[in-house]
């Protein structure tokens, strides 16, 4: 496809090239005018060809320049129509008045003269209509549809196709051409009166463009008046240019188009406002839902309903008030005094329900607004409110006439005001969501924050093995665990359950880690212990709350080790010597139950000799109580059966043994507690 | 979880049904924190149908156990399930609370 400006180039150097051949031959042939008849026919026919090129360059000129405008800058289209083209009238007259001067004053008459402006003039007239035809044809095609596209096509083809006539010189006016020329002429009529443009003027532009078009259908006065009534037929011009279908069909549809707009656009001034405020309507409508997209605050959202609102209703009197904590507080006002708003309010509510739109046109008929003393006699009451019922504000509306909110308008701002509610709840998520985010990053803050509360590595000794386990439910938990190395032979180990789970039971947990290794400096016996963290977390466990542990002092010299049990799992436990398995059945009261003295009563001391081999599995009800589908718990028994199983392997073995049998029982049932599982086996002590 | 309970002269008798979790235990720890509980001598406590009691269904009790207690007022579990007794005795409370296996016998032990 070649290059539109070497389109441009070729065209403008044909039509160029005719108009000079075929003014040059005009006037050759008047210098020679006893031509033989046969000449004279050629070069006639020459004029006519000649013509049809000069006419076709111009239009395709045109049609090619025209299409490159772009944008629905209408005024700019006429405006361009007119600077551009319409201003050859003038010149034309111009040219016209200079001829009729010079032969009143020099000479009788110049046919060379009257050819040369006659030949100029036709130039511009064809440019003129060429333009106003393609600038025509944006505005038709404006918001086209397919068939509307179609029809244009057709027009364009049919229309060039009139050139045909005067090329092969057919006479038009015949009984077979002046019918399908009569029915060209009523599509153009057709076509004509597709002028959605119009509307889309604003009152200001309008009126622009009723000038233009007015000053453009001057030009084409001018033009007109220029061909029909200077030119006598006894002038002798050789050709008469506009005796051209092409040109009078063309001529006939800008002339027709001009104008149509014309009227329309000046018939259709009373309504435009009513077109412009739709329009406003839709803009600000389109405001409304994307200031979510940008960012704003309610605040910004509220303040573009209230100028929309006044705008949508042209309300003269206005306020905006947005529910807060207690009653309401007032963001917008217009043409409102605080004490005028409080009158009006506490009218408006002692005569309405809440939550309902209420509209009075006739606030003249009621006395106490009467008594107010203002000026407003119609009032309109929007409140904001969800489909769920949930009331963010009330807007208020008052005109100085009666009936002033009729239904069009009652429901445009209805519009915004659901669409603010949409807005505002938006925003409100928008916010929630990025809060919740936030929550998250503080509970994985959290969540790692209390792993690193509980010990990774075990101190490891030739005495004995020991491997731990443990799971939240949630990102941080209650469970926890820890050891202390008392002396060279002697380790305290702890395991603990804080009531509830979460973000308070973590809190808990931390401050039972500070306990016990505060006061395990003191190598305290395990009874001794758990009194006394019974005594501290009087001051610091809420009334429902409560902590279950155990507490477990081993002495590898000693080949035994002490323990309590604070309302904690009962430990599992094998004895390799019996071959037993068994849970020791101690009694031992939760700390935080009872929170005085008499708690030492309610904890008891356990001392137990260990033999290499025996097995103690300490966990939290986390792991017994994990449920499968049936909602049935693992359960004790089943704990106790699986170490009976694995009691020969060692620490790791049997601690992944455990969890993976408790993770078979409850399948795919997420956790509801958190778990902690604790191996430990006792070995023969080995000579370094 | 669905709590009811029945009213006769000074003994109000409260029924669990269902799992006391964490959200449910608000429900009960409301009912008993109602200043009318206060009114009589003695709360009974069927636990027929409780199928599961979580840490923070015994908080509740454990925190109204010394109000109770001050007030007189005796508080007395029965009909308690295997499993559910036996999270109470994990954790200490049977030494702590009164349960019992029957209504006849909590109604015997509340009149003693």
């Amino acid at each position: 496809m070649p290059n539109p400006v070497n389109f441009k180039k070729t065209f403008l150097f044909i039509a160029v090239l005719s108009w000079f051949l075929l003014l040059g031959n005009i006037l050759l042939n008047h210098s020679q005018s006893q031509l033989s008849a046969s000449l004279a026919g050629v070069s006639d026919y020459l004029n006519y060809i000649l013509k049809a090129a000069f006419v076709i360059a111009i239009f395709m000129l045109q049609r090619i320049s025209v299409n490159s405008i772009k944008g629905l800058d209408f005024i700019g289209y006429l405006w361009k129509l007119f600077t551009r083209a319409g201003i050859t009238a003038y010149i034309c007259i111009v040219l016209y008045l200079g001829y009729e001067v010079y032969t009143n004053y020099y000479t009788d008459t110049n046919l060379y003269l009257l050819e040369v402006i006659y030949t100029i003039n036709f130039a511009f007239f064809i440019y003129f209509i060429a333009k106003a035809f393609y600038i025509w044809r944006r505005l038709i095609l404006f918001q086209k549809t397919k068939a509307l596209d179609f029809e244009w096509r057709w027009f364009e083809i049919l229309l060039y196709s009139t050139i045909l006539l005067s090329i092969f010189r057919l006479d038009y006016t015949s009984i077979i051409f002046i019918p399908l020329l009569a029915l060209l002429a009523l599509y153009v009529l057709f076509l004509s009166s597709h002028l959605k443009w119009v509307a889309y003027l604003t009152s200001g532009k309008r009126w622009r463009s009723i000038f233009l078009l007015l000053a453009i259908l001057l030009s084409q006065g001018i033009f007109i008046w220029y061909f029909t009534e200077t030119i006598p037929e006894t002038s002798g011009i050789q050709l008469n240019y506009l005796d051209d279908p092409f040109i009078l069909l063309a001529g006939m549809f800008v002339v027709t188009y001009t104008g149509i707009s014309f009227l329309v656009a000046f018939f259709s001034l009373p309504t435009s406002s009513v077109f412009e405020q739709k329009r406003d309507d839709l803009l600000n409508f389109q405001r409304l839902t994307q200031l979510i997209q940008q960012g704003e605050d309610e605040q910004q959202v509220y303040k573009t309903l209230f100028d929309s609102a006044i705008k949508a209703s042209n309300t003269d009197a206005a306020w905006l008030e947005i529910l807060i904590d207690e009653g309401s507080e007032v963001i917008e006002v217009l043409n409102l005094e605080e004490s005028n708003i409080v009158q009006i309010r506490n009218l408006v509510q002692s005569f309405i329900i809440t939550n309902v739109d209420y509209i009075n046109g006739n606030l003249d008929n009621n006395i106490h607004f009467k008594a107010l003393q203002l000026p407003y006699k119609s009032i309109y009451v929007v409140p904001l409110k969800s489909p769920q019922l949930r009331t963010y504000g009330v807007l208020y509306l008052l005109k100085d006439i009666e009936q002033g909110y009729d239904r069009e308008t009652v429901n445009v701002i209805r519009t915004f005001a659901s669409q603010t509610i949409l807005t505002i709840e938006n925003l409100r998520l928008a916010s929630e969501a990025l809060q919740n985010e936030r929550y998250k990053e503080e509970l994985k803050i959290a969540s790692s924050v209390q792993d690193s509360l509980i010990p990774k590595t075990f101190p490891r000794d030739t005495w004995f093995e020991i491997s731990c386990f443990s799971q939240a439910a949630k990102e941080v938990g209650g469970d926890f665990y820890d050891f202390l190395q008392l002396s060279e032979s002697r380790i305290a180990i702890i395991i603990g359950d804080v009531s509830g789970k979460g973000i308070s039971a973590a809190f808990h947990m931390a401050q039972m880690k500070g306990i016990f290794h505060g006061l395990m400096q003191d190598d305290l016996e395990p009874v001794k212990f758990m009194v006394k963290a019974n005594q501290a977390l009087t001051h610091c466990l809420e009334r429902t709350s409560f902590i279950t542990s155990a507490l477990y002092i081993i002495d590898y010299k000693m080949r035994g080790f002490f323990f309590a049990r604070a309302g904690h799992c009962h430990t599992l436990y094998y004895n390799s010597m019996t071959e037993e398995t068994f849970y020791f059945n101690t009694d031992g009261l939760g700390l935080g139950i009872i929170r005085d003295q008499s708690y030492g009563k309610r904890i008891h001391n356990m001392h137990y000799d260990y033999n290499p081999g025996d097995v103690m599995v300490i966990y939290t009800d986390g792991i017994v109580e994990a449920r499968n589908i049936k909602q049935e718990e693992y359960g004790e028994d089943r704990l106790r059966e699986m170490l009976a199983q694995t009691y020969h392997l060692n620490a790791d073995d049997i601690k992944y043994a455990i969890i993976n049998d408790v993770n078979d029982f409850s399948q795919d049932m997420p956790i509801h507690d958190d778990q902690t599982l604790i191996v430990i086996k006792f070995l023969n002590v080995q000579q370094n | 979880m669905k709590i009811t309970h029945q009213i006769n002269d000074k003994t109000i008798t409260i029924s669990l049904d269902g799992e006391l979790d964490a959200s449910s235990s608000v429900m009960l720890d409301e009912e008993l924190s109602k200043p009318e509980i206060m009114l009589f001598s003695k709360i009974l406590v069927d636990c027929e149908r409780l199928n599961y009691i979580s840490s923070a269904g015994l908080g509740v009790f454990i925190s109204h156990l010394q109000r109770f207690e001050d007030a007189q007022i005796k508080l007395i579990f029965f009909n308690m399930q295997e499993k559910v007794k036996n999270v109470f005795e994990i954790l200490g409370l049977d030494l702590l609370m009164t349960i019992v296996s029957s209504y006849d016998e909590a109604m015997t032990v509340a009149n003693e």
